[in-house]
């Protein structure tokens, strides 16, 4: 297994170092959506007299800068991908293969965030100074950030990969994705702090898995929570990672066994 | 006229084409529907810590955020549909025969493709635009009505224009869609009234990326907030912009017949 | 009536950037670039008339496709003079637009999407053709082309052929007075290419249009054109009628003597070279000078045991080939 990884590496490496250019253009955009938040959030709180809730305009910067990190690291687009192989039989050579079409996509995903990183903090770090954004975290949250992190990473991944296991069924998953997207895009803290949503939509925020694919380490990374709270939430992370984990095992087997029947 | 007519035909056909894959036509419109009802959820929840986001209140949003989509909606519809298959066009080699039609060409492939559903973001913008007018406490005067039409209209070329602009390069660079990929990340931008963003993003979204005076410029207009200064600027701005692009379209034409060497 | 096409040292040098490999040469390029010349077309000069339909003959890169895309009105170019219907190609004055047409068999101008009825509807709107006008046009293609069916799928269903046929319906949709075809059979079976020449044939006999056609399959100029031009290196090596081709680039031609069985087995070796044998039929080649003389001699010598004598051209596959491939020059 770890040999077949090494070699999925290699070739994956050589791969990306095509595609330099492109990973420095995604960094720019890429931030780009955090701060059309984080700039509405900081005229809000400059006009409330200097802060919303527990957020001065300095914490808003602080949590958007650890939210694009999160989104950063977690982010799978390989499940977009996987729609199209289903779609144009691509995907048969890959079943074949001894190994898990999933560890492809963990050994892309990898190779992806480490070569686009350098460029992503260097772009962040002039968003901080220009916003004067503050952080609290302490040496006990970085520490609770990694397992976070993972958890969220891996929630996330298989998360996506349950909407695109649907592709087994459907010709047309597009729909999902969306729905997918934008229901993450209220729940999952992009468009506020999930401490700042109306209390219904806080309630169903913590109770969808959505916020622990991007809040969640992105408070902590920011310092916004106390040990305690992180581990709660960690908890929760989790929860949410062994039950999707558990939704994917049977989706999967039931959408090869279809996709096979089919004889595509 | 026969530019109208033209058009309208491009319009029928692709619409057709659309109608024919009737599943995907609705559920288009569906995640339409999604995209935009989620927006409007985000503006909610801002303005449930506030009532007024830089000086606009929650209505007044409502119509920025109409125009927004309004703008976006004809983008999708027509622009984005049209500019890939130009990029297509340059690559495949195409773009012959396009050129060889006796039709202005730069009409031809800023008009010929749409994508209906993709438009379907125009008919939201509107609707939300009516519902943000309908809440304001003034009724909509005449002269800003018409200086509401004059602006989005200036505003829609300003983007037509840079956005022609950047496709043009695809005559000199292969991979134009990256830039075109920077260009849509800002466009995200112009959801909220352009007086929000620090410096550097208000110029951007001023020059080379129009949307967001493009789209803060017509609301400002309804909200009776537009200052002789921002109209006259936009104005200036869409009348370098639109002749800068067609001239740049031409050049990026002359060297792709080998006329300028 | 004036030459439809008039062409006066017409010539086109592409300018080629040279490239370097590595991020500091691509970087230094942008600012200093170093170009190298290459000359596609080098001066060439004919005239086609009304009605005429002509070959153009060449190997890839001779400058066929670079000439038609100049007459067509795509490409500038670097030196001379072309006239089209009276027009100035490249100027691409819509009056021009409209009475020509360029068809390329390697790219499709039609819509993948939708069928082909829809993209023609839209080229009648473009061109500005009137309904009834428009209706027996497209009766007369959809008849001679036996599109039927094919024009209501989706191009993208289409067979190449099938699609090729389409084409051919759009680019001739406004009757073009000057049709410009680029490798219009190429990549179709046998069959297909037979019913696309049969159809050019036909289309100009009917429309009395003047067709400029280039191909790799001698099959398709030997079936269509009475003339042909040969251009190699971006020079015109001949223009003339495609019989006398032959005889003008070949410096040989070839006996075919069927000999009886009494006088099989004979050494014709000292005649001439032997290029064929069988069942009794030898083929020499002789020097083009001397074929009368040798086959004299071989009627002479032979005399009873000779079955059957022909004097022949080489095939014209041979000449062009030969002539491309520097053997053989123009006398």
């Amino acid at each position: 297994m770890i040999r077949a990884y090494r070699a999925l590496f290699v070739a994956g490496i050589q791969q990306a170092a095509q595609y330099r250019i492109q990973y420095t253009l995604y960094v720019l955009f890429s931030v780009i959506r955090p701060i059309i938040f984080l700039a509405a959030w900081a005229a809000v709180a400059t006009g409330q007299g200097g802060r919303v809730g527990d957020f001065t305009a300095e914490d808003f910067a602080g949590y958007y800068i650890a939210l694009t990190i999160v989104i950063h690291l977690t982010t799978a687009w390989n499940s977009l991908e996987f729609e199209l192989e289903v779609r144009q039989g691509r995907l048969s050579p890959k079943l074949l293969r001894p190994l898990h079409p999933l560890h492809y996509s963990v050994v892309e995903n990898i190779i992806w965030k480490v070569t686009t990183l350098p460029p992503l903090v260097a772009v962040l770090a002039l968003i901080a100074w220009t916003f004067g954004a503050r952080f609290a975290t302490t040496p006990l949250h970085l520490v609770l950030f990694v397992p976070s992190i993972v958890l969220a990473a891996a929630l996330r991944f298989l998360a996506g990969w349950c909407v695109a296991s649907l592709a087994f069924w459907f010709t047309r998953i597009q729909t999902a994705n969306t729905l997918f997207d934008r229901t993450a895009f209220i729940f999952a803290g992009s468009i506020a702090p999930i401490s700042l949503l109306p209390p219904i939509l806080q309630t169903a925020a913590y109770v969808m898995p959505f916020g622990y694919m991007l809040f969640v380490p992105a408070e902590i990374l920011r310092g916004g929570v106390t040990a305690s709270v992180a581990l709660l939430l960690i908890g929760g992370q989790v929860l949410w990672l062994a039950a999707t984990f558990a939704l994917l095992r049977v989706v999967w087997r039931a959408g090869v066994r279809t996709y096979s029947s089919v004889g595509a | 006229m026969r530019y109208l007519r033209l058009w309208r035909l491009f319009a029928l056909t692709e619409l057709q084409f659309e109608l024919a894959y009737r599943v995907n036509f609705v559920l288009g419109f569906v995640e339409m529907f999604l995209v935009v009802g989620t927006s409007i959820a985000a503006v909610l929840v801002l303005f449930s810590h506030t009532t007024a986001l830089n000086g606009w209140s929650l209505d007044q949003m409502l119509v920025l955020l109409g125009v927004y989509y309004l703008i976006q909606g004809v983008v999708n519809l027509v622009l984005t549909p049209s500019f890939e298959r130009l990029m297509e066009h340059v690559r495949l080699g195409t773009l012959d025969f396009l050129l060889l039609k006796p039709v202005n060409a730069q009409f031809l492939v800023s008009t010929r493709h749409l994508r209906v559903v993709r438009g379907m973001d125009l008919l939201l913008g509107v609707a939300v635009l009516l519902v943000g007018l309908s809440r304001m406490d003034d009724q909509l005067g005449l002269g800003a009505a018409f200086l509401f039409v004059l602006t989005l209209g200036l505003g829609l070329v300003a983007v037509y224009a840079m956005l022609l602009a950047l496709v043009t390069l695809s005559f000199w660079f292969v991979r134009v869609e990256n830039l075109l990929a920077i260009f849509w990340a800002f466009t995200d931008a112009g959801r909220f009234p352009v007086d929000i963003y620090p410096g550097w993003l208000r110029l951007t979204l001023s020059t080379v990326v129009p949307i967001g005076i493009a789209v803060t410029a017509p609301a400002e207009a309804v909200v009776g907030s537009l200052t002789v200064g921002t109209f006259a600027l936009l104005a200036a701005g869409t009348a370098v912009a639109f002749g800068f692009a067609a001239w740049f379209w031409r050049r990026g034409l002359r060297s792709y017949t080998g006329a300028s060497a | 009536m004036p030459p439809v096409v008039v062409v006066r040292d017409l010539a086109k040098t592409y300018r080629v950037s040279e490239r370097q490999e590595g991020l500091g040469a691509t970087l230094r390029s942008i600012f200093d670039r170093t170009y190298r010349d290459v000359p596609a077309v080098a001066g060439i000069s004919f005239e086609i008339e009304a009605g005429e339909v002509v070959g153009f003959l060449g190997p890839n890169g001779a400058g066929k496709t670079t000439t038609l895309k100049m007459l067509s009105g795509l490409l500038h170019p670097t030196a001379g003079a072309a006239r089209v219907l009276g027009h100035v190609p490249w100027e691409r004055a819509h009056a021009y637009l409209r009475l020509m047409t360029l068809l390329m068999g390697n790219r499709t101008q039609l819509v993948w999407d939708i069928p082909a009825a829809d993209s023609l509807r839209v080229l009648q709107e473009i061109y500005r053709i009137d309904d009834v006008t428009y209706r027996r046009v497209l009766s007369d293609l959809v008849e001679l082309l036996e599109l039927g069916p094919l024009l209501h799928k989706p191009v993208r269903q289409l067979s190449l052929g099938e699609r090729m046929k389409v084409e051919f319906a759009a680019g001739l949709i406004h009757s073009p007075a000057v049709a410009f075809l680029d490798e219009p059979t190429i990549g179709l079976d046998v069959t297909m290419q037979v019913r696309i020449r049969q159809f050019i044939r036909e289309h100009n006999r009917r429309s009395g249009a003047t067709i400029l056609l280039t191909s790799h399959y001698m099959d398709d100029i030997v079936a269509l054109c009475k003339r042909v031009l040969v251009i190699h290196h971006g020079r015109l090596l001949y223009d003339g009628g495609l019989a006398d081709l032959a005889e003008r680039m070949a410096p040989h031609k070839l006996i075919a003597a069927t000999l009886h069985d009494s006088a099989a087995g004979t050494d014709l070796s000292r005649y001439g070279t032997i290029v064929g044998n069988e069942a009794g039929r030898v083929t020499l080649r002789v020097s083009r000078a001397e074929a009368p003389e040798v086959t004299a001699r071989l009627v002479h010598d032979l005399g009873e045991g000779l079955a059957d004598l022909s004097l022949q051209d080489p095939p014209i596959e041979e000449v062009i080939d030969r002539v491309f491939s520097g053997e053989a020059l123009p006398t």
